[in-house]
């Protein structure tokens, strides 16, 4: 028998996160290091009457792919990954890594060329999640690879995730109905209100969400969740920001990264490690300069950077900026192929919006 | 660093087997528990510069399908495994297995219902491959399980397993280039005749070959490899087969089964052990009781039985009759949702071809064949 919290959590990734009905396709993504938690969600699909499609990652061989694939490798686009994005209904991502740093000796522009390949099937999805057609869900499965990278033992890392999850809660699913109707609160006090203004010793950013939605998030899209954002205007980002978490990208880390914005785009970066690689990600295409969403972190359960976006970009005292696609619910027209969030420590900052005070220390005010 | 002979296994399968040429699109159907062989076959398809997908499956999920799907499930043919079939270059499956026997309780008719859901699809794949529009190559990994079903400890049926496939050989491809040529002229033999006439303690069979090809096998298809096979005409088969090998579907065994053909369709079948599953799936559709091929085993290399087809139909002194779907290259017309091979031991037995004796015992009687 698994572990309680993992029979569930598929119950919830299968019924409140996807809400899969008899005859809708879903692909499972997934590792087979997560196999307790991809059966137990395979079978609630299975149960709940849907066609489902597994599809397992092979440990070792992106590091195969991107140490000898030619350049027409590199910006292949499987028409099976078209097809599901096409058509399928709902799409769940369990994300395991044996190994969070094999693709550190990857070259960066390799990288940037398979983001750029998979541009136009990322936007698709993108459209087809905001037009509801299809559902999404991103959760993680714990295992030592992932503790190693949060430098904690497996078993504290575990009661890290599934407490973060809020799944020792009797009924998850009304704790995380709890949660939306929380943040409702500050969604609707942004409702209307045009001009935001980021001050702090890590930020000095200003930026326009004039006609943009802030969306709640409420475990419906990532497991576990606490997030509100919205996509700012594109051109209107102007100022500076340090991001003092480090970010990671296909594994690799970059620290101390800052960024500049001039009429919305990076008109320049640096970092203190793996700044080449911040560099070709940001020259990935035309949108990677931009912003396509603004995120605050809501979730004051989650207390410790753990070098896992899922949870770090939830924390409360924490926002997030994320360069690349926007999300088309939120009003962001920004597109590219990639999405890269970045965390800036808010807990010695404000924010005003239109001039009245929104967020001081690291919490709302309103 | 791998099995030196899974790095060998590897080559063979990409460039000989597969003959994987630069921008072709190549699926892989794996097992997580081959993923020596995953990682060795992948990392040569993507230095062949072909575009890979790699599917393994998920060890338990087939269980929980087979126990909760609703009619609508089991019915249900994924678009994706269409996409591949009808689109795809190359198709690599490696049969490995974490349990042979996990779908021991499953009711055969739910089994024979997903069969029939794959029909069509069976027919575009054989339609396809008979084109050469795809090429397919079916090999398997050695695990624990494989193992046990063959009575072996894993290093033992490694060693056979490697062996079966010539890995040991300095040149493997030499060696399965010289055997191809050696069936051919077996293959040569039998083309413009008629009449096979199967005789000996297990089988009293009679069937017509007329305008159907032989096909030599050696290493594209299957890896190991070793028969030479055809498809008999469909409504020509008469007579009684026994199957002393017990006969594996999905994991289940099947026990001395015994099938009587009347104008080529089977009409009568019996077993000793799940008798049920064998009548549901010659139940499945129209073609499923009539023989889609008719093979003969040459590797007298493979000396015992392991349970699994792959292997065991290429044994010289077998033969093998497939219930279902036949090859188009070999002439076959017959289509079913279903391909199920059964083994027949001939060593008391003998093959005449209009009236020529060509296989005796075990062993072919005419010239420059292999076993003599």
């Amino acid at each position: 028998m698994p572990d309680p919290r993992v029979t569930k959590l598929a119950k919830i990734m299968v019924h409140y996160s996807l809400a899969l009905k008899p005859g809708q396709q879903v692909v499972i993504r997934t590792h087979p290091l997560a196999e307790e938690l991809t059966l137990a969600v395979y079978e609630q699909a299975i149960m709940a009457g849907a066609h489902v499609t597994l599809q397992n990652a092979v440990p070792g061989t992106d590091e195969i792919f991107f140490k000898y694939a030619s350049d027409a490798q590199l910006d292949y686009v499987s028409p099976i990954r078209k097809l599901i994005t096409e058509n399928f209904d709902a799409s769940l991502s369990i994300w395991t890594e044996h190994n969070t740093r094999s693709l550190s000796g990857v070259d960066p522009q390799r990288m940037a060329r398979v983001s750029r390949a998979g541009a136009k099937l990322g936007q698709l999805f993108m459209e087809r999640s905001a037009k509801k057609e299809l559902r999404w869900c991103l959760t993680v499965y714990p295992n030592q690879a992932m503790a190693q990278e949060a430098d904690m033992c497996l078993s504290d890392y575990r009661e890290f995730v599934y407490g973060a999850g809020l799944l020792n809660d009797e009924d998850p699913v009304a704790s995380w109905k709890r949660v939306g109707l929380e943040q409702q609160k500050s969604v609707d006090w942004l409702k209307g209100r045009n001009q935001v203004q980021l001050k702090g010793s890590n930020i000095d950013l200003k930026m326009s969400i004039k006609e943009r939605v802030f969306i709640p998030c409420d475990g419906q899209v990532n497991f576990p969740d606490g997030e509100i954002f919205t996509g700012p205007v594109e051109d209107s980002v102007e100022g500076w920001v340090r991001f003092k978490y480090p970010a990671i990208e296909y594994g690799q880390e970059v620290t101390d990264i800052q960024l500049w914005f001039e009429k919305g785009r990076v008109v320049k970066e640096s970092a203190s490690k793996n700044q080449e690689l911040l560099t070709s990600q940001l020259n990935s295409d035309a949108g990677a300069r931009y912003l396509g969403e603004f995120g605050i972190g809501t979730n004051y359960g989650i207390t410790r950077f753990t070098k896992n976006m899922l949870f770090d970009e939830k924390m409360g005292g924490t926002i997030h900026l994320a360069a690349g696609a926007g999300y088309p619910e939120s009003g962001s027209k920004n597109e590219s192929g990639i999405h890269w969030d970045m965390l800036c420590d808010m807990n010695d900052a404000e924010i005003h919006v239109d001039g009245d005070l929104f967020y001081k220390n690291g919490k709302p005010v309103v | 660093m791998p099995d030196p002979r899974v790095s060998k296994l590897a080559k063979v399968l990409v460039h000989y087997s597969l003959g994987l040429q630069a921008g072709q699109k190549l699926v892989i159907k794996t097992h997580p528990l081959a993923d020596e062989l995953n990682l060795a076959v992948y990392e040569e398809a993507i230095r062949a510069g072909a575009f890979v997908t790699i599917l393994p499956r998920t060890p338990g999920a087939q269980e929980i399908f087979y126990k909760y799907a609703s009619d609508a499930q089991l019915d249900f043919f994924s678009p994706l495994d269409k996409l591949i079939t009808e689109t795809f270059d190359a198709f690599l499956t490696i049969w490995c297995d974490h349990n042979t026997r996990s779908l021991s309780g499953i009711d055969p008719s739910r089994m024979a219902r997903v069969s029939r859901a794959g029909t069509q699809d069976f027919k575009t794949f054989l339609d396809r491959m008979a084109k050469k529009e795809l090429h397919w190559c079916g090999t398997a990994f050695p695990t624990n399980a494989m193992a046990q079903e063959a009575d072996m400890c894993l290093a033992d049926c490694q060693e056979f397993v490697y062996a079966a496939g010539l890995l040991n050989e300095q040149d493997p491809v030499a060696c399965w280039e010289k055997i191809g040529q050696e069936q051919k002229k077996i293959v040569e033999r039998f083309k413009g005749h008629n009449q096979v006439a199967l005789k000996g303690s297990n089988i009293d069979l009679k069937m017509s070959i007329k305008d159907r090809v032989f096909e030599s096998c050696a290493g594209e298809e299957n890896f190991p490899d070793g028969e030479i096979f055809t498809g008999p005409q469909e409504d020509s088969v008469e007579g009684w087969v026994r199957f002393r090998y017990p006969a594996l579907f999905n994991g289940q065994e099947i026990t001395d089964i015994e099938l009587w053909f009347e104008n080529g369709r089977g009409v009568k079948e019996t077993a000793t052990k799940n008798q049920d599953l064998l009548t549901a799936q010659l139940n499945t559709d129209a073609g499923a009781r009539y023989l889609g091929e008719f093979g003969i085993g040459t590797n007298y290399g493979i000396t015992r039985f392991t349970k699994e087809m792959l292997f065991d139909e290429k044994m010289g002194g077998t033969i093998h009759l497939a219930v279902g779907a036949g090859l188009p290259e070999t002439g076959s017309k017959n289509e079913s949702g279903i391909h199920w091979d059964m083994l027949c031991d001939m060593h008391d037995a003998g093959i005449e071809v209009d009236g020529e004796l060509f296989y005796k015992n075990g062993k072919f009687t005419i010239q420059d064949h292999p076993g003599k």
